[in-house]
């Protein structure tokens, strides 16, 4: 097929728009868009055997897959829990980063010469990186096998991204607070390196957590389930 | 059959489907409709979001395996899928029972269709 055919050709048309529109992490996007390529392909194949010209074959097979409005929709809204899935491992791996944090700041501070705002600051974000935590594990069991008996709350993809927005931000706050408080303690290379710890694990989760925001927000979660089915 | 017919039952003509071993998504839609000699029209598209569905609440897995001379994701049923399959099997003789003894009171008890 030259490029003026492949411009034309409608299995290339809804397979771009596909791509286009959908958001997610890569491998996921790119598996299912790969998926429908094939499906394409295949019925294409199918309508040539029975003699259709390659163009005729090639609209009937998009026809028979449906419109790509709707096939956006119920890929997006996998795609999104995906994201929302991924967020939240990251989110619930931050954990053991705030361990070996505290750790690492009860270790440096053996002599008392951090100042009290330091660990009360320390202790409520470690908190809270908790409660995020613990907010992750329960999206991940809802989006996982708990799916099978009852239906993923919309809500949910938006809530594991205001999770993970208020862990990275704790994250950074974290480093900063851990970067001032190295300069006080006697062991500082152990504070330092809390903080560069922190510092890591506020970019790790960033970028999963914007894309997860950025899904949520977009319109096909608030679809119910049955219009998720075919109709 | 009009597609709303076939709305709500797509997980269970999936798992069906796969029940005798792995088919990738073209071929489990051309054995959707073989099986239904061509009476359920599916929009083939929808499929595909459907199986991620399936797989990611562990009624199936899926693997890269070669078919022919492509590389093709190749779905399976797993105990939690066969499970939830026989359950399903259950349920729609229940319902077709309940249905056809109302619509067809004159046939003997359990004659669904």
């Amino acid at each position: 097929m030259n490029s003026a055919e492949q411009r034309n050709d409608p299995v290339e048309d809804y397979v771009t728009s596909l791509e286009s529109a959908l958001h997610g992490p890569e491998r996921a996007r790119s598996r299912l868009v790969e998926e429908v390529r094939d499906g394409l392909t295949d019925s294409v194949a199918e309508h040539t055997c029975r003699g259709l010209p390659y163009g005729r074959a090639a609209a009937e097979a998009v026809r028979d897959f449906g419109s790509a409005h709707d096939l956006i929709a119920s890929c997006q809204r996998e795609l999104t829990i995906a994201q929302s899935r991924h967020t939240a491992r990251r989110i619930a791996m931050t954990a053991p980063f705030l361990i070996t944090c505290w750790y690492l700041v009860r270790t440096a501070d053996q002599d008392g010469q951090l100042p009290r705002t330091a660990q009360l600051t320390a202790a409520h974000l470690a908190g809270v990186a908790v409660v995020a935590a613990l907010l992750a594990a329960v999206a991940l069991a809802a989006t996982g096998t708990v799916a099978r008996r009852l239906p993923t709350p919309d809500r949910l993809p938006r809530m594991v991204g205001w999770a993970g927005t208020t862990a990275s931000v704790s994250m950074a706050v974290a480093a900063l607070a851990l970067a001032t408080a190295s300069a006080l303690a006697t062991n500082w290379p152990l504070t330092a390196l809390a903080g560069v710890l922190a510092a890591a694990s506020h970019g790790w989760m960033a970028g999963s957590v914007r894309a997860c925001r950025k899904c949520a927000r977009l319109p096909v979660m608030e679809l119910t389930v049955e219009q998720q089915l075919p109709g | 059959m009009r597609q709303d017919a076939v709305r709500g039952h797509l997980d269970g003509l999936l798992l069906a489907v796969l029940e005798q071993g792995p088919l990738h998504g073209y071929a489990i839609i051309t054995a959707v409709q073989e099986r239904s000699a061509g009476a359920l029209e599916l929009r083939t598209g929808t499929i595909y979001p459907a199986l991620n569905r399936l797989e990611r609440v562990g009624l199936l897995r899926s693997s890269w395996q070669s078919v022919g001379e492509r590389r093709r994701r190749c779905y399976e049923l797993t105990e939690a899928g066969q499970r939830t399959l026989a359950g399903e099997r259950t349920a729609w003789i229940e319902f077709t029972t309940a249905i056809g003894s109302v619509l067809n009171p004159a046939a003997p008890p359990g004659f669904a269709t």
